[in-house]
């Protein structure tokens, strides 16, 4: 009788200690997460943090922390209102009345207003690549009164929104402290005062940059999903230590000193895949490579000398050369990428993956070419660039067409591709992710960009871009689109050649951690 | 011959060691498009990153390409660029060497400006005549030459120095010879161990640094075969294809020690004061 009771009382005592675990850690689960220092290691260092004054994506990457935009896009890339409570673009579309969030604290203790959005904005607008693309078709910015602005174009601008939240490089618009704005002007910023999750703690060049949280900062109200919605700080510090080369990387990973490593070795995934305490993150195919032609010399002066190149080149072959392991890479002939509301299916049915060498040396002499041999022009420090120039010279020579290789350092590359003269083909990595069409328009038409393409058919592609910039109907915009997609195919003054992935690692005691095209680290948390 | 007499009656084992290896190298250099169906340079990427198999005995790299046949080819590069930079600094060393060492007014002015060229690093040389010129197999060796052709000058000059003085040099300038005869019948002939051993370094030498120029990406252009440039490739790949790294990795060892071995047996067997030192 009494083991009995005892027994019972155990039972008892038992289930109360479960229970009072049990609820103490549902308790605390959320409180948990909070705390914690991580370690990232990126890839390339940058010159400065002022994003609006350079090109580096790397500096928008890590400013995101600190910096938000009024617009922000979501997993699905559609544009949410972020700093931004709601908009409206007036019938004609020259008008956006956008109202703010009223409550966003800054990083000086102020609650940010139009005069800071306005103050930032007119920075953007003169400075940053993306205020370039604007300030043509622009007239002014407007306060309205404290938390309402008004923007005024002379022109229809449809992509607009767009490019404020732009993840490309750094094009986003992002909201800075009037103060700042005014104590720098058009010099580069090196005191930072935004709205984000985090705050700017310390920067050595080429070494680190810490930020730490925010105490007071204030979420958005929408659910979190990538770069827009909610942002919660779970740690306390965030560590971006520059590490150029790759294996030091990835055994900073290894040995637990890193938690995140940005673009790893693809062909090492089989070895992390293996150890139980990293996670590989494959990003979506981001990237895509690009084979541009110089139209203006012969050959590819003749649009069919460019088609004999399409149907010369195996792509599958090339995936396996450039890239590697299939999981990584995926033919792709439209410039944006399925799932992206711009992407059209059928873009290059008929030309684009298809191996026919007996069809390219037919249009080659139709083009008249006269047997010169060919210059690749690439880069030698990416892999993408290196190997991609190395397969297509060597598919090339298998149809009879000498090829010479110029494999340089970027810096090399980027001044010789500017040339009009001395190369035909050259390789170069493209961000696939790109919310706009219109973004495109910097290296499409007339002499535009490096392509040096200049003839009937760029003028054609002119006024495809100039309809596409007054059109703000999605529907319309999208048929415009295939028309581009179709023109691009036909003349080929440039090509894609396949998306391709990048792989970052991470260790398993970073949790929540989202495969956005840029690493973020808010709403993650370490165990 | 001096150098087969003495062989003959020595049977140094460095020198039988080194001569083995390098006439096998020499035999794959040579023989290559005989000794593999495959053409060093052409992609099949489908079949990247094989292991060693019956197809492709040291596996296949990233471009699918086989490593056998990259290496065959590759050794060839090696043995051209060696080759072509041992004659260079022979040729332009031992005239500068030569001038220097028979006419002290010129020793003054020729000397200052190679010690000034000696106080760089060879490679470093190098590197900057490659980043300056470009890539590609003229342009290193020359390069090469360039960086290593003060030290042969200097050697070739002490040699010349040393015996310019000698009875028999004196009495053949007595019985009426010129410079000329007096440099080559007399001069050079008696100075050639010296010459020998240090081209056989610099032979070895050359490998090693158009590996390294090549492993930096100022060398032999790619897609071309060069042995240190497979060794970059493989960096990258060495976890999960340690057969790209081993097999150029050890083609290199195998040149360059032989060499430097073979560069030690001759200094022994032709140096007059090491003879002790030899077993009987």
């Amino acid at each position: 009788m009494k083991k009995k009771e005892i027994n019972i009382t155990a039972v008892f005592l038992t289930a109360v200690l479960f229970f009072l675990l049990f609820s103490g850690s549902v308790l605390a689960q959320s409180e948990d997460r909070f705390g914690g220092r991580l370690n990232t290691a990126f890839q390339m260092s940058v010159a400065h943090l002022d994003s609006d004054n350079s090109t580096d994506s790397l500096i928008t990457a890590m400013m995101n922390h600190v910096y938000e935009g009024l617009f922000e896009f979501d997993e699905n890339l559609k544009l949410t209102p972020h700093l931004a409570e709601s908009y409206q673009v007036g019938e004609d579309g020259l008008v956006y009345e956008v109202k703010l969030r009223e409550d966003v604290m800054m990083h000086n203790g102020q609650i940010m207003e139009a005069d800071d959005v306005v103050a930032s904005f007119r920075r953007w607008l003169e400075l940053n690549n993306g205020g370039q693309l604007v300030s043509p078709y622009f007239d002014r910015v407007e306060k309205v009164d404290r938390f309402n602005i008004r923007f005024k174009f002379e022109e229809a601008y449809a992509p607009f929104l767009n490019i404020l939240a732009s993840p490309v490089s750094n094009q986003k618009f992002v909201v800075r402290a009037e103060e700042v704005v005014e104590e720098f002007g058009s010099d580069v910023i090196d005191r930072h005062v935004g709205t984000g999750p985090y705050k700017y703690e310390e920067w050595v060049p080429d070494q680190k940059l810490v930020l730490t949280r925010f105490e007071d900062y204030s979420p958005s109200p929408r659910e979190g999903s990538f770069f827009a919605g909610e942002r919660i700080p779970y740690l306390d510090e965030i560590v971006f230590n520059f590490i150029p080369d790759a294996q030091v990387r990835v055994s900073g990973v290894q040995t637990g000193q890193f938690h995140f490593a940005e673009e790893v070795p693809r062909d090492q995934y089989q070895i992390f895949e293996m150890d139980q305490n990293i996670k590989n993150v494959i990003i979506y195919p981001d990237r895509m490579s690009m084979l541009i032609f110089n139209n203006a010399e012969a050959p590819f002066d003749n649009k069919y000398a460019r088609q004999a190149v399409a149907y010369a080149l195996d792509f599958e072959e090339l995936g396996y050369a450039m890239i590697g392991d299939q999981q990584f890479w995926r033919l792709e002939s439209a410039l944006h990428e399925e799932g992206n509301p711009w992407h059209v299916p059928d873009a290059g049915e008929g030309i684009y993956g298809v191996y026919d060498p007996e069809k390219a040396k037919e249009l080659l002499e139709k083009a008249g070419y006269d047997g010169q041999p060919l210059v690749i022009l690439s880069g030698q420090d990416n892999q993408m660039e290196r190997q991609g120039a190395i397969a297509i010279q060597d598919q090339l020579e298998k149809i009879g067409i000498e090829v010479e290789l110029q494999l340089f350092d970027r810096p090399t590359v980027v001044e010789k591709r500017a040339n009009k003269e001395g190369w035909h083909i050259h390789l170069s990595p493209f961000i696939k992710v790109v919310p706009d069409p219109q973004i495109h328009q910097g290296w499409t038409g007339t002499n535009k960009w490096i392509s040096n393409w200049d003839s009937e058919e760029s003028r054609e592609m002119d006024r495809l871009f100039a309809e596409m910039l007054r059109e703000v109907d999605q529907e319309e915009r999208y048929q415009i689109v295939e028309k581009m997609q179709a023109e691009l195919w036909d003349s080929v003054p440039y090509f894609n050649i396949l998306d391709y992935s990048r792989l970052h690692i991470r260790r398993t005691e970073l949790k929540n951690f989202k495969s956005g095209w840029q690493p973020f680290f808010w709403n993650t948390y370490l165990e | 011959m001096l150098f087969l007499k003495k062989y003959k009656k020595y049977k140094h084992p460095y020198v039988t060691t080194s001569i083995i290896i390098l006439s096998f190298l020499a035999f794959l250099s040579l023989f290559a498009p005989v000794l593999t169906d495959y053409n060093p340079v052409r992609n099949d990427a489908r079949n990247r990153l094989q292991p060693p198999s019956r197809q492709h005995i040291l596996g296949t790299d990233q471009f699918g390409r086989d490593i056998f046949t990259r290496i065959l080819y590759g050794l060839r590069t090696s043995m051209q660029v060696g080759l072509a930079v041992v004659i260079l600094t022979v040729f332009f060393g031992g005239i500068v060497g030569i001038t220097a060492g028979y006419y002290p007014e010129i020793d003054k002015v020729v000397m200052r400006i190679l010690d000034a060229m000696m106080a760089f690093p060879g490679i470093i040389i190098a590197i900057s005549l490659a980043a300056v010129w470009g890539a590609g197999k003229l342009n290193i060796i020359l390069a090469l030459s360039f960086a290593y052709f003060p030290k042969m000058a200097r050697i070739v000059r002490s040699a010349v120095i040393s015996i310019k003085d000698l009875d028999y040099v004196d009495s053949a300038r007595a019985a009426g010879a010129g410079d000329l005869r007096i440099i080559f019948k007399y001069i050079l002939k008696n100075s050639a161990s010296p010459i020998m051993v240090q081209a056989t370094f610099n032979f070895a030498l050359a490998i090693l640094d158009e590996a390294a120029l090549s492993f930096l990406g100022v060398g032999i252009m790619p897609p071309a075969p060069s042995l240190g440039a497979m060794v970059t490739d493989a960096r990258t790949y060495m976890v999960v294809a340690p057969w790209m790294i081993l097999a150029p990795g050890i083609m290199i060892v195998l040149a360059v020690l032989s060499l430097n071995l073979l560069g030690d047996g001759l200094r022994d067997l032709l140096d007059p004061h090491l003879k002790n030192t030899l077993k009987k």
